[in-house]
């Protein structure tokens, strides 16, 4: 496995239990996808793996974190940008007053060799032809899409070896949101980087993921295959918005199994 | 009042004005990497001064082996405020960290004169005392040299900006948690800021120091430094060279033209004037970015 999450527990402000105990797996050159609710504990578990709890006065309280054989907790977010893991955050959060340009060299710190730069930043541009076009108007300009290929791309400079997208569709028009997880397919394809998806979205994540992961009140409620998983009446009922009925016994059948397992 | 004179005050001014800029280009290093504003960049200057002073005088060495080794000492002192006071205050309000940097300016102001003596310390870079004659202009020759220095490191700061060093600083400015999801080290980002400004001030005081001598007035270049800082848009390093200039000429041709009428004393008027003018009419300053909101 590349990344195991093994019954993660986070707490912020010392309090407020985010995550009660998640365990996520996701293997070399995979697509996960994480899917639920509003306030679910989904980013906060992405988080957790990237090390941007801290600021948010969030920490890992219980269970371990291990990234290709690391004890990912043992690492500052910088570090753990080093060994691999790259974070597109959620609303994008491009650096408005860079260039596009600018936004992708800024991501290089861990690059020493300029060549090496050069050729990671003719990749992203051939991956988002679009950025090029816009490359030197100040990124707080560009419209949403291209922000967010833009914050993808920026995450792309640093050679991860694990994406974690938090909602890379949101906010978009759907034929972007088409364009966006294209691209997602595409980096995991081509480039072989794993990726581990959080969304709302829970229709078209399912589409592109290999294995989805459901978290509902922070905990892991339900996981497999896409396939299973969106096949799944609860999954449909409470995300896809399938199973429109207004037939009793099904409204209390969904009630009776939301309790799922726990 | 002839051309001679307004063409001698306006130039003096322009020195002097680059060389306040000096001391503000450490305020808009601060500001545009932390967005921290930093009141105590005018008793740094006044501690680079006094550093480089107390290195020769001391340790015997002469001025090109001190001044060296001050700008190190001071770039690491720069670091040390960053590293003791300003990381413990992430997340204050503004209110508070900007007391906290006047506290540390008020500090220095009592710390170093108590320790070194309030006599004024002379700092002599070799520089002769003999004015240049620019036709009928008389030109002092620290100004020049002063004004010279101060335009080649403010240039130097300019090409700082525009380096992948100076990218990754405004990248942490404009957001700090993505910062660190690229795997910028914010923390060391923020505090290598800090020491250019405690280097940058140190230059400028070793500057002023040749001047006017080593004494705890030099910490009032804050002052000066503020004025230009908010005239040029707190996070442009461009700005800050031409809100010098302006600065600088306005308060020599003040001085020169105002003062007779007046009986003196409009020169430290010129800068809070600026300030409040600043303030009002253009609060971003001449070059500071807007609030980019996307419609």
């Amino acid at each position: 496995m590349l990344l195991s999450l093994n019954n993660v527990e986070v707490v912020y402000d010392r309090v407020f239990l985010a995550v009660k105990s998640v365990s996520i797996d996701v293997g070399e050159g995979g697509l996960v996808a994480l899917l639920g609710a509003n306030g679910a504990g989904k980013s906060t578990t992405l988080k957790s793996v990237s090390g941007l709890l801290k600021p948010e006065r969030g920490a890992v309280t219980r269970g371990e974190i291990a990234f290709a054989g690391r004890d990912l907790l043992a690492l500052d977010p910088p570090e753990r940008v080093r060994a691999g893991i790259a974070h597109v955050l959620e609303g994008r959060r491009v650096f408005g007053h860079l260039t596009p340009e600018e936004n992708l060299l800024a991501a290089t710190t861990m690059h020493g060799d300029r060549a090496h730069v050069k050729r990671l930043m003719e990749r992203t541009f051939a991956w988002f032809p679009r950025l090029s076009e816009r490359a030197r108007t100040q990124a707080g300009y560009l419209s949403g899409g291209e922000q967010q290929m833009l914050a993808i791309g920026r995450a792309l400079m640093t050679e991860p070896k694990l994406l974690l997208l938090d909602e890379p569709s949101l906010g978009l028009a759907p034929f972007l949101v088409d364009e966006i997880f294209d691209i997602i397919r595409r980096i995991n394809k081509e480039a072989g980087v794993a990726v581990l998806l959080v969304e709302q979205n829970a229709a078209a994540a399912l589409e592109v993921a290999e294995v989805a992961y459901v978290i509902d009140n922070g905990r892991v409620v339900m996981n497999g295959t896409a396939e299973v998983v969106k096949a799944n009446p609860d999954v449909e009922a409470a995300y896809l918005g399938g199973g429109h009925s207004v037939d009793f016994r099904a409204v209390k059948h969904y009630r009776r199994r939301r309790r799922w397992l726990t | 009042m002839d051309l001679w004179l307004i063409g001698e005050l306006a130039l003096t001014g322009a020195l002097v004005g680059l060389m306040y800029a000096l001391v503000a280009v450490g305020i808009v290093l601060v500001y545009k990497t932390s967005g921290v504003a930093n009141f105590a960049q005018g008793a740094i200057a006044m501690s680079g001064g006094y550093a480089t002073w107390a290195i020769a005088a001391f340790l015997g060495l002469p001025m090109w082996v001190a001044i060296p080794l001050a700008l190190v000492a001071m770039f690491g002192f720069g670091m040390l405020v960053e590293h003791a006071v300003l990381r413990h205050m992430v997340g204050q309000p503004v209110i508070m960290i900007i007391m906290v940097t006047f506290g540390i300016e008020i500090f220095l102001r009592g710390f170093m004169p108590g320790t070194f003596g309030v006599a004024v310390k002379r700092l002599d870079l070799g520089i002769p005392q003999a004015p240049m004659f620019l036709g009928e202009m008389l030109i002092n020759r620290a100004y020049l040299v002063g004004g010279a220095v101060s335009a080649a490191l403010i240039l130097a700061a300019i090409v700082l900006f525009n380096s992948r060093a100076g990218i990754v600083m405004r990248a942490v400015s404009d957001d700090q948690g993505a910062s660190w999801s690229v795997g910028i080290r914010v923390e060391r980002a923020i505090a290598v800021a800090w020491g250019l400004a405690g280097a940058t001030a140190t230059a400028a005081g070793i500057l002023w120091g040749s001047v006017q001598g080593i004494d705890w007035s030099l910490s009032l270049l804050l002052m000066k430094a503020l004025a230009i800082a908010i005239l040029g848009g707190l996070d442009s390093i461009p700005g800050v060279l031409l809100a010098g200039l302006i600065v600088g000429v306005c308060e020599s041709l003040a001085t020169g033209v105002i003062d007779p009428l007046v009986g003196g004393g409009t020169r430290d008027i010129v800068a809070s004037v600026i300030i409040v003018l600043t303030l009002l009419v253009r609060p971003y300053g001449l070059f500071g970015r807007e609030h980019i909101e996307r419609v």
